[in-house]
């Protein structure tokens, strides 16, 4: 049994060490007696995940600034794990990183991460999407979802008054529990209101973010209304799963031509810049990952200076479709990635 | 007369071969690869040396042993449960509900926290009850049941929150989660029980026989379906445990809370040298394993290194790990 013993001794040992770690921690941080300016920093930057072109981008995006400014970034991905989130972050503390830059798996989860973060007196922003309201203090950086997809929706629904006729319609729906598909679903639901005569809504497809949900859902929606002709996605990285249900039900034809299924997403991504190009996608709402990335890294910068910065900073976004495209496809993320 | 004792050359072979067989046969095998890999990498990490890395490492390897205690217990019956992770999730989600002022209805009542915990670990315990009934009553392989359970418990726990995670919990509740010591201390009130019953107990002896062989272990009168039923109702009752110190760190119940950890709870055991084919298995082994997978962790995440290198590495070891044991115990013959 010594062994065992020793181990818990020792045990006990690292937990009396993690009562006193926020204070060192904090101390360090603030005691180096360098202004913010004028050395190179160290940046943890901490994903949910990397499994959509988004995030792939954003990450970059982030990287090349970083590296741009000759900074270092440490990078950890939790996978959608939020307790190896918050280990990650800490380890990120561990290692008194000037600045947390963060993508939570949702506006929840996230709170006890920005609270270690707060003890430690490091600043923390997160990176496209909010915490919920709270003692902990971050900043984030998001695109103004509602607006955006309302914007991108009301253009969509403009398309089909063209044709003079009602048009049934099927909507995918994100992670309720992320807020940003909860503003896209109500921007939606904003942009269609008192155009009933234009649209009704047939399917309301929830997705939790997943191409098999999504790919199943618009399947049985298809199935079950033949006549849908009007489908919105709350991310582009959704459509290779809508192209192949329209595909198989023999609707997936360009803008124009008999029988076309009027497209509009949110992201803008490289499938959909693809699908603009060859005039198949209608629309969709680009978040601007680099303005997005630039000022996640300057939210730092300012809250290192010790500046008051608004709880959310705006990225304004844009609407791109078939008129626009040739003029706004510069700034499209998905475009400069093909 | 030619003397039985071998001679200084040979005596100067053997040694070292025997000591090698002592090594790798020594319970504290996993232990000593620790030390070895803490010292190889750890003057290269940044920040390992720290006691706030220390305190990180123990914090999070806390519930990782819990879930590997209960699955150890499933792996020593011959069996595995691969619905760990649902139950965590269910009891996350059920806890939050009871405690949260807004669903729970007790408004901050000072039995909050225990009737949140009661609720936990009794869903924990029936879930995993259930999936024991189905393996020794219905005869069924535990990896279908497990892996129908963990599918179907997943998606009731989504289906129960509609996606949504629930916070304002009790900062008494969170304090169990985030606390390392309070953590801790029940952690090793656990692994003691868990080591009593395996050691101590008739009930440790029938775990054992009836994963050597449930038949054999059936005609000396161990009652084989009981013993199955009880160890599966453990591994659900300790991973509700755990769901509690996760669900206490996040300060939020999410029906998806530990789904990612599966694969760390089986490495874990598995590195530890708990068999997968049965009868084998301590406690001892199983802690020395999670400390082992959680520093690999915790070094590459310090490293800094890539989502996809961390993978490759951490599903590497596992195997290499399995490998090992295979080789240990043909070369030192492992004691059971």
């Amino acid at each position: 049994m010594k062994p065992i013993l020793f181990l818990l001794t020792l045990a006990i040992g690292l937990s009396s060490a993690s009562c006193r770690k926020s204070a060192s921690s904090a101390t360090a941080t603030q005691g180096d007696g360098t202004s913010p300016a004028d050395k190179p920093l160290v940046i943890g930057v901490a994903f949910e995940t990397l499994q959509t072109e988004y995030w792939v981008a954003g990450f970059e995006a982030i990287r090349a600034d970083l590296k741009q400014r000759g900074w270092t970034m440490l990078e950890a991905v939790s996978d959608g794990d939020t307790n190896r989130q918050l280990e990650q972050v800490k380890n990120f503390i561990t290692r008194r990183v000037d600045g947390i830059i963060l993508v939570p798996k949702d506006s929840k989860t996230c709170l006890p991460i920005i609270k270690a973060a707060n003890a430690a007196n490091i600043p923390i922003v997160l990176f496209n999407r909010p915490a919920d309201k709270s003692e902990a203090r971050s900043v984030a950086v998001v695109a103004d979802n509602f607006a955006l997809t309302k914007e991108t929706v009301t253009y969509l629904v403009s398309e089909a008054e063209k044709s003079g006729r009602k048009h049934k319609a099927a909507l995918l729906i994100g992670d309720l529990g992320d807020i940003n598909a909860i503003g896209r679903r109500d921007g939606f639901d904003a942009a269609i209101k008192g155009k009933e005569s234009v649209i009704e809504v047939v399917a309301r497809i929830p997705t939790e973010w997943s191409q098999e949900k999504a790919q199943s859902g618009i399947v049985n929606a298809l199935q079950a209304h033949p006549d849908i002709s009007f489908i919105f996605t709350s991310s582009d990285f959704l459509f290779p799963s809508i192209v192949s249900a329209l595909k198989g039900a023999g609707k997936y034809h360009k803008i124009g031509t008999p029988g076309h299924v009027i497209l509009g997403g949110f992201d803008g991504d490289a499938t959909a810049y693809q699908m603009l190009k060859e005039g198949y996608l209608d629309a969709t709402g680009v978040q601007d990952v680099y303005f997005e990335a630039k000022q996640c890294i300057d939210a730092i910068l300012d809250l290192r200076a010790g500046k008051i910065l608004p709880e959310l900073i705006r990225d304004p976004g844009f609407v791109i479709h078939q008129g626009n495209l040739e003029a706004k496809s510069a700034q499209m993320w998905g475009a400069q990635k093909r | 007369m030619p003397s039985s004792r071998p001679s200084k050359e040979t005596a100067g072979l053997i040694l070292p071969g025997v000591l090698f067989r002592r090594a790798l046969g020594s319970d504290y095998f996993v232990l000593g690869l620790c030390v070895i890999y803490a010292l190889a990498v750890g003057p290269f990490t940044p920040g390992f040396f720290t006691p706030e890395n220390a305190a990180n490492l123990l914090s999070t390897a806390l519930p990782l042993l819990l879930v590997a205690l209960g699955q150890m217990i499933v792996l020593i019956t011959g069996g595995i449960d691969l619905s760990v992770t649902s139950i965590i999730g269910l009891c996350s989600v059920t806890g939050a509900m009871v405690m949260n002022p807004e669903s729970g209805g007790l408004g901050g009542d000072m039995l909050t926290v225990p009737a949140g915990c009661i609720a936990m670990l009794l869903v924990g315990m029936l879930v995993g009850t259930a999936n024991g009934f189905a393996v020794a009553r219905c005869r069924m392989p535990p990896f279908i049941v497990t892996l129908a359970t963990m599918m179907g418990v997943g998606g009731f726990a989504v289906w129960l929150t509609q996606s949504k995670a629930i916070n304002q919990l009790p900062p008494a509740f969170n304090a169990l989660g985030g606390h390392t010591g309070i953590a801790l201390a029940i952690t090793a009130l656990a692994a003691g029980c868990v080591q009593v019953m395996l050691n101590r107990s008739v009930f440790g002896r029938w775990l054992y026989a009836t994963g050597h062989n449930p038949r054999t272990a059936h005609i000396s009168g161990v009652p084989v379906g009981g013993v199955l039923i009880a160890a599966y109702a453990c591994s659900g009752m300790l991973a509700a445990l755990a769901s509690v110190f996760y669900t206490g760190q996040a300060e939020t119940g999410s029906p998806v809370l530990g789904q990612r950890i599966l694969l760390d709870v089986i490495g874990a055991v598995v590195i530890g040298g708990t068999s997968l084919s049965g009868g084998r298995g301590k406690v001892l082994w199983t802690i020395f394993g999670v400390l082992f997978l959680k520093l690999i962790d915790n070094t590459l995440n310090l490293l800094s290194l890539s989502i996809f290198t961390l993978t490759i590495v951490k599903g590497a070891v596992i195997l290499l790990a399995a490998v090992l044991d295979a080789w240990r115990i043909r070369v030192a013959g492992h004691p059971a």
